[in-house]
């Protein structure tokens, strides 16, 4: 089934009889205002039951688009999954919708049965909810105003059936929009949030705007995630032979090989350890650097994460770093500050 | 800022005890009044809407609230009746205690972040 955002409006879960109509029948435009806080009222116990069932919920955000956001929330959601967690993968994204992909499930169409939303299986069992499904076709993007794309976000938000579940992970859209402060709002204990950067200066200057944006939306900072860090090459040469590359910038890079005469060195495409540099101005934790890897963008395109095509790679052994990090960050926010509350 | 130990809920007032040895008494209707939610603050801008806001509030039926902690750093107070939006950070519960405005004398404005 195809659903315009009108047709998912309409299509609320609840028709109700008011008491009464026969003397005095409400109008219609009473019946509607009445049917439309009744759904409000359910999706607000339905949120608040939510916020029960899925224990720890990670906004992923950033200051400028195409750091790779959506990578690395695709890329943490597999990542705690392979460590046999249930997850859930909540795509905000509609402008540009690009975890459907990563998750193989591209061209899903929403799965909407008796007014309650059903969210698709992704790799590894992530159940995955995303904007494009509501889309007639993914390469024309919707322009939503305001009001509707925030009333499709609260419906996302309250009428999927989740089911129980260890880690929700939420993808924005790029820069600091309305959609993080809609999905604060209407959320729950939501953990906190991480932010995605990459070490050039610019994506750094943003970062500052939306660790600044973080505060604004009293979410915790679970910490900043440095992406497309350092580029990897391996070579082989003669047995102990020293290596002398020139990298970018025109930067000596030195490495040794080994006995068998293989090396590897590291490029910084980037300027390096900016995503740290942030941490420590505004006193956040640094949860890790993704290495660059071509084959995220492959994975991207053929439908196949890195993190499930090479589950030992040094890309899925980075994300799994980074999950630890998190995981230690939403522990130590989840633990009671020691208050007694009589 | 000093770390909040102890929270006792009394009829009309609740007692903060922190870890610095202060306490402070504030009364529900000055919590009620500080909602920092979305719908409540707008109104605190104008004196008029908020002296609105206020007699709304003293309006309500007497009850102690459902405090719940939000992560490790702010607290909700769920009312039968009323607004319980508001997720208050303890920074703001100490301004509150200390008699200071707790939104800083800045006036909140819609979508400005
Ligand atoms: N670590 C990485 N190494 C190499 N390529 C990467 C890496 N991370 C992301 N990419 C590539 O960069 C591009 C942008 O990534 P992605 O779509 O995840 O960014 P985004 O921040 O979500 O973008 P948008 O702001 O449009 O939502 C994609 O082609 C992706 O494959
Ligand atoms: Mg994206």
């Amino acid at each position: 089934m195809t659903l315009s955002p009108s047709r998912l409006m309409a299509d609320s879960p609840v028709k109700v009889n008011f008491p009464g109509q026969a003397d005095s029948a409400p109008s219609v435009e009473d019946q509607k205002r009445m049917e439309q806080s009744y759904n409000q009222m359910k999706r607000k116990m339905s949120i608040a039951q939510m916020g029960k069932a899925i224990k720890h919920k990670i906004m992923v955000l950033s200051g400028k688009g195409g750091v790779g956001k959506s990578t690395v929330a695709t890329g943490l959601a597999l990542s705690l999954a392979q460590e046999g967690l249930k997850v859930g993968l909540l795509d905000i994204d509609i402008t540009g919708p690009n975890v459907p992909k990563m998750m193989g499930l591209d061209g899903h169409r929403l799965d909407v049965m008796d007014g309650r939303i059903h969210p698709a299986k992704g790799h590894l069992g992530v159940k995955v909810i995303s904007m494009a499904f509501l889309l007639e076709d993914e390469d024309t993007p919707v322009i939503w105003r305001g009001p509707i794309k925030l009333g499709a976000i609260q419906q996302f938000i309250g009428d999927v059936e989740w089911g129980n579940l260890d880690y929700l992970i939420i993808d924005f859209p790029p820069g600091t929009s309305d959609e993080p402060l809609t999905v604060a709002q209407s959320l729950p204990d939501i953990s906190g949030m991480v932010i995605v950067t990459t070490p050039q200066d610019v994506a750094l200057l943003d970062s500052r705007k939306s660790l600044t944006f973080a505060k604004s939306l009293k979410v915790d900072v679970l910490g900043v995630i440095e992406n497309m860090s350092g580029y990897t090459i391996h070579g082989k040469s003669m047995p102990n032979e020293d290596i002398e590359l020139f990298g970018p910038g025109g930067k000596t890079i030195n490495a040794t090989a080994d006995d068998s005469g293989l090396w590897s060195a590291t490029l910084d495409i980037f300027k390096a350890g900016g995503g740290k540099k942030i941490s420590d101005d505004f006193n956040v934790p640094f949860l890790g650097a993704l290495p660059f890897d071509p084959g995220f963008v492959r994975g991207g395109d053929d439908g196949v994460h890195r993190i499930v095509s090479e589950p030992e790679g040094a890309s899925a052994l980075a994300f799994a770093d980074v999950v630890s990090a998190i995981k230690d960050q939403v522990e130590k926010s989840s633990s009671s500050p020691g208050l007694e509350i009589i | 800022m000093p770390q909040l130990t102890r929270l006792e809920r009394r009829d009309t007032d609740m007692v903060l005890d922190w870890d610095d040895g202060t306490n402070h008494t504030i009364p529900y209707d000055d919590i009620r009044h500080a909602c920092p939610c979305a719908s409540c603050s707008p109104q605190r801008n104008e004196d008029e809407t908020s002296m609105m806001l206020r007699h709304t509030i003293e309006n309500l039926p007497r009850e102690k609230p459902t405090v719940r902690t939000i992560g490790n750093y702010a607290l909700s107070f769920e009312w039968v009746q009323g607004c319980s939006s508001g997720i208050y950070r303890f920074e703001r519960l100490w301004k509150l205690g200390e008699k200071q405005d707790p939104d800083g004398g800045k006036t909140y404005v819609h979508g400005a972040w």
